[in-house]
């Protein structure tokens, strides 16, 4: 999609991030400022193939390739009048026949193969079934009636749901209004110390309280079986900043039990490096320079020359 | 087990070694015990195996807070039969990365970066290169202290005459004169890593997962443009140079869109093609990012992932993963064959 461009204004999605790309019934794109200054009239003709065209017919492009969204609009368009369902046909194969013909029709339009001829086909075909395409306009399809009917289930389920959310509240209401009594019967009428009653009480309630949360669960998906919200949310919880104390930097330093060998800067002023072989353009290249080696060899010439008593572990 | 050390529990097998969680009796610490494989018999017949070598002959050596340096070895029976111990490590920056429940503030991401270059700074001083830094090697354990880990690919380097093979680091990882076939190289390599690593940490995904070595020199060419003669003196010159299609360079503004200025002056400055321009360890901590505010979390406040905060027993140590990823092979070529 990065390399779109409208075919009249040149603009391409690089140039403009928002470019909007609209496509009518004939196939080709224009974005959606073109549209706006073409049709400011409400109709006017395709750039491109001289089509007249309605500004109200145009709609995003949501295909890539805009001969599908050409494609999708005759389907459309076919399909209102070639609406007969499997039910109308006595064999499989009529009905196979049938969808084949559909097909064609919509292939040859959608390439501009044969049009004038389709369009007869298809007035024809209108006029001979005119009572039938009405027919079958009011008819509801098996697939409709499947819909219809699973939006019932939901419907029942939910009202279900809500009837035992109901029966349960009044439950719990009446178990409260029990426990209240007791307590007081048992406040009335027992020996025992009233702080000690009340406590008990009070962790029953708790309890029972704890064990009704569980039961109830909510519902947490769609009818579809996709999760309500985004399940990781829970753990975007703000982080506590904590302040340490500010990084400064201290230059590590290696023991080498001997005098400090120079340091880089040295290698060329005192001519070290005059001993060592010059890295090749090649070494150079792969990162490696003659004054690695140097300092290497100055280390280690360096390194343990002094008597030191080291505990021995 | 030697006398000494108590195993606890299997943590995972690898190509080289079999690592266990053990207790050390004299001083009550929980420790890793690395126990080298006697390899084939070929390998047996040399003693013990190279990479096994390798490691502790560098790590021997290693003294620094922020690397995983050696507590002891010790052989059962044979010599050929060789075991490691080191500290033991609850996690590493990959769990932490990869772990959607954790955030990382500018803060922490500070925080790991000071703990890495520091332990780096000391390799460098000491003529180590690493060479397979990656989150997975920067083990992190439950105070918050980082260690660089897995020393074996590391070489000691700075001698002008030895060739050193440039099929290391992990691929993401590698630097682009690795990639050009860089025969002779410096701590450079290391460096490149480490951007590497940083961007992980801010992107929270690989920042350059190239499938192959050219689509890898492609990924890198697509966010800094293509190497020259002016940039980058000599690059023809390298034995695996190939001219690629020119890309536009991409200001690293628009990559890390959340990242303050002085954070991506520190990217700027360790992704640098041309290798001699990359800043070293010392130069990248002497950068504004690191003294300016925020300052770095401290150790125990950094976050850990969710298994290691709740449920000490349950804890995913990442040795184990570690090495069960490079026992099944993984998809990128991470090892050597000498």
């Amino acid at each position: 999609m990065e390399d779109t461009i409208c075919p009249r204004c040149k603009t391409t999605k690089f140039q403009n991030p928002s470019l909007k790309m609209m496509v009518n019934v004939c196939g080709h794109a224009l974005c959606e400022s073109c549209v706006d200054l073409l049709f400011l009239k409400g109709s006017g003709s395709c750039p491109d193939c001289r089509i007249a065209l309605r500004r109200n017919n145009f709609r995003v492009q949501l295909f890539e390739d805009a001969t599908v969204e050409k494609e999708v609009d005759i389907r459309k368009r076919v399909l209102r009048d070639f609406n007969k369902k499997e039910e109308d046909f006595s064999t499989l194969g009529g009905y196979n026949d049938y969808l084949e013909e559909v097909e064609t029709i919509i292939y040859n339009l959608t390439n501009n193969i044969d049009v004038i001829n389709t369009n007869k086909k298809i007035e024809d075909y209108k006029k001979g079934n005119r009572e039938q395409i009405m027919k079958s306009k009011n008819k509801m399809s098996r697939e409709e009636y499947e819909l219809e009917e699973l939006l019932e289930i939901e419907k029942q389920t939910e009202l279900s749901r809500r009837n035992e959310i109901k029966l349960e509240e009044m439950k719990t209401k009446k178990k409260k209004l029990r426990e209240k009594e007791a307590l007081i019967d048992e406040l009335m009428f027992s020996n025992a110390n009233a702080k000690n009653i009340v406590e008990t009480f009070t962790q029953h309630a708790k309890e029972s309280k704890e064990v009704e949360t569980k039961v109830a669960s909510k519902v947490t998906q769609f009818s579809s079986g996709i999760q309500f919200g985004r399940q990781s949310q829970s753990s975007l919880l703000p982080v506590s900043i904590e302040e340490g104390p500010l990084f400064h930097y201290k230059p590590q330093s290696c023991i080498t039990d001997g005098p400090h060998p120079p340091v880089e800067d040295d290698l060329s002023t005192l001519g070290y490096n005059v001993h060592i072989r010059a890295e090749t353009e090649q070494e150079r290249a792969g990162g490696f320079v003659s004054n690695i080696a140097c300092m290497r060899a100055l280390q280690d010439a360096l390194a343990g020359l002094y008597h030191v008593k080291k505990a021995i572990v | 087990m030697s006398q000494r050390y108590e195993k606890i529990e299997f943590l995972g097998e690898g190509q080289f070694a079999t690592v266990y969680k053990a207790k050390d009796k004299d001083t009550d610490n929980i420790v890793a015990v690395k126990k080298i494989k006697a390899g084939s018999k070929i390998e047996a017949q040399d003693g013990i195996n190279r990479t096994a070598l390798r490691e502790i002959k560098i790590l021997q050596e290693l003294n620094h807070k922020n690397c995983l340096v050696l507590l002891d070895v010790f052989s059962q029976g044979s010599m050929s039969n060789v075991s490691l111990v080191f500290d033991f490590m609850d996690t590493d920056l990959e769990v932490i990365i990869k772990d959607n429940t954790i955030i990382l503030t500018t803060a922490n991401i500070k925080s790991y970066t000071i703990q890495t270059l520091q332990g780096l700074e000391y390799l460098h001083l000491n003529w180590i290169l690493h060479r397979d830094l990656k989150p997975n090697n920067l083990l992190v354990n439950a105070a918050g202290l980082l260690k660089i880990a897995d020393f074996g690919l590391a070489k000691l380097y700075g001698s002008p005459n030895r060739i050193n093979t440039h099929q290391v680091v992990t691929r993401w990882y590698r630097s682009p004169e690795l990639l050009f076939g860089a025969k002779q190289y410096g701590a450079c390599v290391d460096m490149w890593a480490l951007g590497c690593i940083v961007a992980e940490l801010l992107l929270r995904l690989p920042f350059l997962p190239g499938e192959s070595d050219l689509d890898q020199l492609t990924k890198i060419f697509q966010v800094f443009g293509n190497p020259t003669e002016q940039n980058w003196p000599a690059v023809k010159t390298l034995s695996d140079y190939v001219e690629f299609k020119p890309y536009p360079p991409v200001p690293l503004k628009n990559i890390f869109i959340a990242a303050g200025d002085d954070l991506l002056d520190v990217l700027g400055a360790l992704l640098v093609l041309n290798p001699l321009k990359r800043k070293n360890c010392s130069e990248a901590l002497q950068m504004p990012f690191f003294s300016n505010k925020p300052a770095p979390t401290v150790s125990n406040k950094l976050p850990l992932p969710q298994s290691i905060k709740k449920i000490k027993d349950l804890e995913r140590p990442s040795l184990k993963r570690k090495l069960l990823n490079s026992a099944e092979g993984g998809n990128l070529s991470k090892r050597l064959f000498f």
